[in-house]
């Protein structure tokens, strides 16, 4: 069974976050695109059709948030799932972000090897 | 679990706990290969950032601090996932700091990380503590110890000296202030001591004892430290006291390769050389390599008339006693003239004048060797006599001609020798010598000074296996 080539969107503010991750995904085997802000994610998202999307949701212009609602009304990209990342582990963030649209919650420093898990698993349920 | 804290005071306690790492890789002996160092390097640039948040916060601080600690534990996962590659120094420092952003990978990787270990040195070595009190014998063994070095210690200056004697120590801390034998006087004797000499020795003492630790230092102390030590200082010293007697030791084995290989010619060459001429080649051992270069030489050869027959009649131990006698004189007489041994063989003595080392007189010093072989004969037969063994004789041919002279033979058993014609010709010449003659070919002769000998008519040969005729002349004696 042939793919197409699936490129993961890390919307992250935070250059240095943002740089560790990306360079963490490549070596995992990822292609990987970047946004520092919830705007220009949706932008990308229409534009390249994301197999997934990494979220953080504390961002400059749109926040995550924000984001993550406009998304699900869109019908472009309504599909794409969003794992959004937070700082705070607390449960009522994760209610909110599900409730937001997102797919999958991950806190913030990421547990790596749990995050490739849970963006494995949101390829496999999008295939 | 380190994410319930302020990210502050979180930050704050990575930063301490990064410090030995980012120590270690400052060093410019620590390198980071390719593709890691990038990582290393970013690493590096998330610590830059969070000191410069922590020295000038902002409302945002929280925020951006976890995002950075986010960074650096991606960084640090990273590295640690190719520990493998990683320079010594990083894989001791890493998990620290993975301990400090709390990862989960080492917490379950590596649980048994608790403080972090300072850097480990790239050259351990020993170390001897001399300090009349044991706290600080105790204090200098832990701080060592931890960065990988042997530490022995004495309580005194008589211990010490002893234990210098029976341990390799790469470095000495030495106590100035210590009952009986001081500080001073280990370093002198040390100093007067050829196998202790070169060893590194770093002074220990108080700020007010500062007048004796210039007269050590000139006195040959390498080094100083004021107690309380600074630990960082401590390992700093010995780090340099060890790289210095490293370098020692290197040159060291440089010295006695050197010697060994003399020793080898020695052993290879003394015995066919005299020895001016085996110090001539150690001066330029590139020499012996295997192979020959063609040259001119003299050849001699020598045997005892009828030994053969002779042996026969006479038992084992009296043969080789006659012929060690023989021997004996004819070797010494023949290094005296600066002629080359090539082989003795049975009773014959086959020697050479010119190599390894030509000169202009090869010829002349040849003759006169051979007169004086003729002359000894009266010494070493008038022993035989004394012992009761039989009168000897012996006969001389010479002759002059190129030769291939070399070290022939395998790596394992090489032996200076000469191969070519002129060797048959002369064993030629030898066969039909008579008995107490010494006869030259007249190649030979043509290269001898006028009026320093006295020769006989011309004589021609026929010898098997060469078409014409070998012209000799007998050797009778140094012209007046």
């Amino acid at each position: 069974m042939t793919q197409p080539v699936q490129t993961i969107l890390l919307v992250e503010d935070n250059e240095a976050n943002r740089n560790m991750l990306v360079r963490r995904l490549e070596r995992a085997g990822h292609q990987v695109t970047t946004a520092a802000d919830g705007e220009t994610a949706l932008q990308i998202m229409r534009k390249q059709q994301p197999s997934v999307v990494l979220m953080d949701m504390n961002l400059p212009i749109m926040d995550g948030w924000t984001a993550c609602r406009e998304a699900r009304l869109d019908g472009l990209i309504r599909n794409i799932p969003i794992i959004a990342l937070t700082a705070h582990a607390m449960e009522e963030d994760k209610q909110r972000a599900l409730e937001a649209g997102c797919a999958e919650y991950a806190t913030k420093p990421v547990d790596f090897p749990d995050l490739l898990a849970k963006i494995a698993a949101q390829l496999d349920a999008s295939c | 679990m380190a994410e319930t804290d302020q990210p502050e005071v979180w930050a704050r306690r990575i930063l301490s706990s990064a410090e030995p790492m980012l120590a270690a890789i400052a060093r410019p002996t620590v390198t980071i290969d390719p593709p890691m160092d990038a990582d290393v390097q970013a690493l590096e640039e998330g610590f830059v950032r969070v000191r410069e948040l922590l020295a000038v916060p902002t409302p945002d601080m929280n925020h951006d601090l976890l995002n950075l600690i986010g960074a650096i534990r991606g960084y640090a996962e990273m590295l640690f996932e190719e520990m493998s590659k990683l320079h010594p120094v990083m894989k001791e420092t890493l998990p620290a700091l993975l301990a400090a952003v709390g990862s989960n990978q080492i917490t379950l990787e590596m649980p048994q990380v608790t403080e972090g270990p300072l850097p480990r040195r790239e050259a351990p070595g020993v170390i001897l503590a001399v300090d009349d009190m044991p706290e600080n014998r105790e204090l200098i063994s832990r701080l060592l110890s931890r960065v990988g070095h042997t530490v022995i210690s004495a309580e005194s200056g008589e211990e010490a000296l002893e234990l210098l004697e029976t341990r390799g120590v790469d470095v000495v801390l030495l106590d100035l202030m210590m009952p009986g034998i001081g500080g001073a006087e280990v370093l002198r004797r040390m100093k007067e001591n050829e196998d202790l000499r070169a060893t590194p020795v770093v002074m220990i003492s108080g700020r007010q004892d500062m007048d004796q630790i210039i007269a050590c230092i000139q006195a040959g102390a390498d080094d100083y430290l004021l107690k309380p030590f600074n630990p960082v200082l401590l390992q700093a010293r010995i780090s340099a006291g060890i790289e210095r007697k490293r370098w020692h030791d290197r040159e060291e084995d440089y010295r006695h390769q050197l010697e060994r290989n003399e020793r080898f010619i020695r052993r290879t060459f003394g015995r066919y050389l005299s020895d001016d001429i085996v110090d001539q080649l150690l001066e330029a051992p590139e020499g012996l390599e295997l192979g020959g270069d063609l040259r001119e030489v003299t050849i001699m050869m020598s045997d005892i008339c009828g030994f053969t027959s002779l042996a026969e009649h006479l038992p084992p131990t009296d043969v080789v006693s006659l012929l060690n006698r023989y021997f004996e004189h004819m070797t010494d007489i023949i290094f005296e003239h600066e002629g080359t041994i090539d082989e003795f063989l049975g009773d014959a003595i086959l020697a050479v004048f010119g190599a390894p080392r030509r000169r202009d007189n090869d010829p002349e010093r040849a003759v006169r060797c051979a007169l004086a072989m003729r002359d000894a004969m009266d010494t070493v037969n008038a022993a035989n006599e004394a012992a009761g063994l039989p009168v000897l004789s012996q006969r001389i041919a010479l002759n002059t001609g190129t030769v291939i002279a070399g070290n022939i033979g395998s790596e394992q058993r090489a032996k200076y020798g000469c191969v070519g014609h002129a060797m048959n010709v002369t064993s030629r010449i030898e066969g039909q010598t008579d008995t107490d003659e010494i006869l030259i070919a007249a190649a030979t002769r043509d290269h001898l000074p006028d009026g320093i000998f006295i020769l006989g008519e011309p004589r021609e040969l026929l010898a098997k296996g060469i078409e014409d005729a070998i012209v000799t002349y007998p050797v009778l004696g140094l012209a007046p």
